[in-house]
Formats: structure tokens, sequence, C-alpha cells
């Protein structure tokens, strides 16, 4: 039974009347999965699928500060980043472990959309209250808005059935409209690796929506997903997760995320200095796609990699790909291990081979 | 979510059916097969292997977890099913028919009595659940 103490979503109800799951995830009681995460991805993989993901944080950051305040807690260089644009970001400590990681949107000049992971909203809110800002500023954390995204090779025209402005959107693109006469932050983003749009508006319509959405979507056999679907499918597409494959103790070098750091831009960043230092001294480990070679073996989380008799890492996220009908797995590697190495995880007492392979594991692009 | 009449049941919720010629048909149940979502491997032990009653003797994995599956009595495999090699998702499709694991040959059938019958085990259930 779901604890008193979690956040709930406006939509908790219309998932239960939906037969979901809901289990607690990050302090809220969400979703975890409707008909089942395989038929759930397969509706993301070939058609569309529908997601509730209120529990992430919504900030605004607005003002003439905004953008100095900003450039100094985030890695890229949102300079460069223009309106209607947006940019993936990491938030790094002074030892450059990454704090977060989070996008950054762009809506005007100087009016910044920030969506950080539901269990980092607070410390990131509390990051962006504290950082010295040079210009007037205001956040305004949207405890009162909904999330949902919509994913799949048909979100375009769901989408665009249901707000005007969807079908123009390029990938990684934001804008704004509106749904019942009230705001929509519409973006051309996700977390499945397919086309997808992400909504953020009211919670007061959240319901509407909702119902307007899957029923735009019943031609295409739209179908409600869960986060155990959205697992599965972000780790096909070798996303990283905060919590399991990012953390404090690990930086961006380490992670493979050396592409969002803009070490030149003249703000400087949090966590720079040491990451500079990473990479002149070398680093520990390096994430790794780890592709299974017998479908009998599920790497998971924690489990050991070994190069014959020698432990070289430990395996962060793994799951079973319905794709490609194999485990994978996201793992820290010791970083003299080589894409195309035959290793071994052991998985509950066994050990299974597995090949060190480039991620995306499956051929797909949100593009 | 089924509780047939016709069969005996665990705490770790498998189940198990008496055939005709003394064998034991076991399988995990509705409830395990929802609790633990969309099966995506069954490790079907082959058929001479020995089990024991109470002792995990296979796992079943799920897109989100492994779960060990107990053998309801003490025995040896005479049968497995070769279709979830292929098809796990028959566990969750039919987990009383043909998404069962094995058959076994029990040292005492006797030991069947002991095991739950359907409305204490269904009332096992919603004591969990509740």
């Amino acid at each position: 039974m779901v604890a008193e103490t979690l956040k709930h979503s406006p939509l908790e109800e219309e998932h239960l009347a939906l037969g979901a799951k809901v289990g607690p995830f990050a302090g809220w009681a969400m979703p975890i999965e409707y008909a089942g995460a395989v038929s759930e991805h397969r509706a993301v993989r070939e058609r569309v699928g529908l997601f509730d993901l209120t529990h992430l944080g919504k900030v605004d950051v607005t003002g003439p500060g905004a953008l100095g305040m900003l450039q100094r807690v985030v890695t890229g260089d949102l300079s460069k980043t223009e309106v209607g644009h947006a940019l993936y970001n990491l938030v790094l400590n002074d030892r450059g472990g990454i704090v977060e990681d989070l996008i950054v949107y762009r809506l005007g000049d100087d009016r910044y959309f920030v969506v950080p992971n539901a269990a980092n909203a607070v410390r990131v809110l509390r990051m962006l209250e504290e950082e010295k800002a040079l210009g007037p500023l205001h956040l305004m954390y949207h405890q009162d808005w909904c999330f949902l995204a919509v994913q799949g090779p048909r979100s375009v025209e769901v989408t665009g059935k249901v707000l005007t402005g969807a079908s123009e959107l390029e990938f990684m693109r934001c804008t704004e409209t509106e749904y019942r006469r009230r705001p929509v932050i519409l973006t051309r983003s996700g977390y499945t690796g397919e086309v997808g749009f992400e909504l953020f508006t009211y919670q007061d319509i959240a319901v509407e929506l909702w119902h307007d959405l899957l029923e735009a979507g019943s031609p295409f056999d739209i179908q409600p997903c869960g986060l155990a679907a959205r697992d599965v499918l972000r780790l096909e597409m070798g996303y990283a997760l905060y919590g399991q494959d990012l953390s404090e103790d690990r930086t961006p070098l380490e992670a493979g995320l050396s592409w969002t750091l803009a070490l030149d831009k003249p703000s400087g960043f949090r966590g720079r200095d040491a990451v500079l230092r990473q990479q002149r001294e070398g680093i520990p480990g390096r994430l790794r796609g780890l592709l299974m070679a017998d479908r009998r073996h599920i790497p998971r989380a924690h489990c050991q990699v070994f190069d014959r008799n020698r432990r070289v890492g430990e395996v962060t996220s793994g799951t079973f790909s319905p794709t490609l009908q194999r485990g994978i797995a996201l793992a820290y590697l010791r970083p003299e291990m080589d894409l195309g190495a035959a290793l071994e995880v052991e998985i509950r007492g066994r050990r299974g081979s597995a090949q060190i392979v480039r991620p995306p594991f499956v051929d797909r692009s949100p593009r | 979510m089924e509780f047939p009449e016709d069969l005996k049941y665990t705490k770790e919720h498998e189940w198990a059916r008496l055939e005709g010629d003394g064998r034991v048909r076991i399988g995990i149940t509705d409830y395990a097969q929802d609790a633990l979502g969309d099966v995506v491997y069954v490790d079907v032990p082959e058929a001479g292997t020995a089990v024991a009653a109470s002792q995990p003797f296979t796992e079943v994995e799920s897109t989100k977890s492994v779960s060990d599956v107990y053998s309801p009595v003490t025995g040896t495999i005479v049968e497995r099913n070769a279709l979830l090699d292929e098809h796990p998702e028959l566990v969750n499709d039919a987990p009383y028919g043909d998404g069962w694991i094995v058959v076994v040959q029990p040292a005492d059938p006797a030991e069947l009595e002991a095991l739950l019958d359907a409305a204490a085990y269904r009332g096992f259930v919603e004591q969990v659940e509740s």
C-alpha cells in the first residue's frame, strides 16, 4: 500500500481506473506499469505511448540575472542557446561529482525553464537560490503543474491534434502554446529514443488533457505507459539515469558526458577545475554499454564485471531489452577496457558472457 | 485474480496440481505473475533434477526483478516446459495453463496435503495485500 507521506499526481484516479500498479518513486506515488512493461515498450517503439511524469521538477528562472546565474550552475553554455531551444546540462559539485542532470529550455530572452529529477528538485532549487546573481531574477517552483509525455513514432499526429504548434517543433526545441486557455510549455524531447513531446501545464486541467491525448491517440492504439517501460526504453538508448548511473561519486568524464561541458565559457561553472584536473590525471572508470551473449543472462545493478579472474567494474543499470531479446547494461569499467572486449558479468553467482558496445543498444533516434 | 479450486498452493505463491498418474505439475500463481510484471526469462530446470519441498529450484525473471520459485514437494523433475524457453510470457498469459514450469514425481504424495487449498491461499493473499 502507498504510504500517506507520498506526493500524488492529479492523474492517480485515472491511472488506477486503467489498472495501473501505482508505487512509490522518488517520494511520489506514480504508475509503474499498466498492461505490462513489455507491451508498453512496444507501443512506444512502434506506435505511441502516454506517460505521467508529474514527479519531475519544474522550475522557472526569469529575469535579467537568470542567464548569468544559470551559467555558473550548469555545465553547458546557455549563452549559445537561442530562444525556443533546449540544452542538456549537468550540475556538478566542487569535486566534479555529478549532482544532477537536467534540461534547460529557453522560453524567452530572460526566461528559462529547468526540469530536474524528482529526487533532486529541491536540492537544485537550493543551488539556484544560493548562487550569486548580478541582476534581478525570480525562481518559480511549479508544484501545481503536471508533466505529461507523448512518445513514439505517432506522437506528432497525437500531440498535434490536441495542441497547436506541435507538428512544426524540431528536436530539442520548445514553445509555449495553450490548452483550455491555460499556458502549456510544449517541448520536442524525451527519454525514450523515439520522436516525442513533453507537456507542462497546470494540474487542474491534467485530467482533461490526459483524456484528450488518449482519445487523439486511439486511432494509433495509444497505450498509457509507466515508469518501468520508461526505464527499459531509456536503457535501450544508453541514457544514463541519475541515482543509478550518475551520482556525486562520478564525474562527467567517467560518465561519458564530457560533451555537456563548456570548459571554455567565460563564467566557468562549479566543478570545472576538478574536471580539468581529472582530465590531466586520468579517470578510474568509464561508463560503458554491455550486451549479453545469451538471453538467459539479465544483468542488474551492482552485478560485478570480470575480465577472466580480474574484477574490472560494476553494473549500474541492467535489464532485458525486448527489442534485442537480450540482457543489456550500463557499467563502470576500468578505463583500459576497450569497445568490443569480451567480459563476464556475475549474475547471482553465475557468469554470463558480455561484450562492450557503444550505446545506443537499439537503432532508434529521437530526432 | 484467479484461485482455481483444484490446486494446492504455497505461501511463496506456487501452485501444485496432482495429476491422474500421481505426478505433480508446478507453476507460479496468478498473484505471483501479476506482482512480477512481464516475465522475460524462466530458467526451466532439466528433467532428472532433484527438488526439495520449500527449497528454490529455479528463477523467474521479469523486466523489473527476479524471483525464486520454490518447490511445493520433494521429488524429481520428470518433465520441463520447453515452451517457456522461447515464450516466457506464457507465465503471465496462462499461469495455471500453458505457463506451467515443471512436472515432478513426488517422493511422498502426502506432502501435498500440507499445502494451502484455494480458500486458504486466497485468504493469505488478501492478508498480504492489506
